[in-house]
């Protein structure tokens, strides 16, 4: 997970936990699946020379993955998630949930069961 | 006096010195140091452990030279030793360290992946072409190998590609005529009269793949990097 250490609860959506490029690239995977470099940069509407590093990063970060393509003997990426929204959400959710427990104990459990029985 | 005889005058001064424990202190900080400015990645951490550990070797010799009461060839033997494998040192980084970059990169042979490269650049230079992992646009030379990354090869096409070549090609043909200072320069990354040199590279660049390719293959990459 990519910047999970530093969760911002005041950011919209996504951004809580990635960059906003790493967020607005993971959105457009996400919705559209698979895709080339030039496409990403169309659809997100950011420039190669944010994009470049931060997808090095994802990719690092395990979570996209990439594959070398030639067609007609020009290379290119393509680019795909390695984890679908809703394992993100799984996995984000998890480890929010181990944190507040790993902090308040038994007064976080209590607080959850509040929470779903609101619910 | 012979050197063993220098020795022989060393080891009893050490015994009878309070600076010895310094001198071998400092010997061993700058060994260590050198070894971090070889392993360190960030070019400005580099720099600073590389000329701390030139800083480390001057304070040995200094105090070596305090140290000897009986004579002082020996300093003047250290000091030869300390100049003969440093210059040793930075020629073998400079020519060997395209396998350290192979490695680090895990760089790959081009030609499976655009088999013109290595047969353009064979014509200009003994050079292997390598590509790696990553989408930002790059390229340089190192030792007798040229590195493009993917993300270049994504970006570029083929005229332009062979300008970026041709220029990586010239650094490589030229490297052994690279005065020396030039040459310690590129190693401790300080930029002397490095643009004389990439402009030097252009005009060859040019030459041979055209003044088109090559300026729309610099606007490209500098639109990413500007």
């Amino acid at each position: 997970m990519v910047k999970l250490d530093q969760i911002n609860i005041s950011n919209n959506g996504l951004t809580k936990f990635f960059s906003p490029i790493e967020a607005s690239i993971l959105r457009t995977l996400w919705n559209d699946g698979e895709m080339t470099t030039s496409e990403l940069t169309e659809k997100t509407k950011i420039p190669l020379t944010s994009v470049a590093g931060t997808l090095d990063r994802l990719v690092k970060a395990g979570y996209t993955a990439r594959r070398m393509e030639n067609v007609n003997g020009r290379v290119r990426y393509v680019y795909e998630p390695v984890f679908s929204e809703e394992e993100a959400a799984t996995e984000i959710t998890t480890k929010i949930l181990d944190s507040l427990v790993d902090a308040f104990g038994p007064l976080a459990r209590e607080n959850f069961s509040k929470y779903s029985d609101k619910k | 006096m012979n050197i063993l005889s220098e020795l022989n005058c060393f080891g009893t001064c050490f015994k009878l010195s309070s600076f010895a424990p310094f001198v071998a202190l400092f010997v061993v900080i700058s060994i260590a140091l050198l070894a971090a400015s070889l392993m360190l990645k960030r070019p400005k951490q580099r720099l600073i452990t590389f000329v701390s550990a030139q800083v480390a070797v001057i304070v040995a010799i200094a105090a070596t030279f305090y140290l000897m009461n009986c004579s002082y060839m020996l300093t003047f033997y250290l000091y030869l030793a300390y100049v003969v494998i440093s210059t040793v040192l930075i020629f073998a980084v400079l020519r060997y360290y395209d396998r350290i970059m192979i490695s680090r990169l895990d760089a790959k042979p081009a030609g499976s992946v655009m088999n013109w490269a290595q047969e353009f650049v064979d014509r200009l230079t003994s050079a292997k072409v390598y590509y790696f992992d990553s989408a930002v646009p790059k390229a340089f030379a190192a030792g007798r190998s040229i590195f493009v990354s993917i993300g270049l090869l994504e970006l570029l096409n083929e005229d332009e590609l062979k300008a970026v070549l041709a220029h990586e090609a010239w650094h490589i043909r030229n490297n052994s005529r690279t005065p020396y200072l030039k040459q310690l320069a590129i190693m401790t990354f300080s930029s002397s009269s490095e643009s004389e040199l990439e402009h030097m590279a252009d005009c060859f660049a040019a030459g041979i793949a055209g003044r088109e390719a090559l300026s729309s293959a610099r606007s490209k990459v500098d639109k990413v990097f500007i």
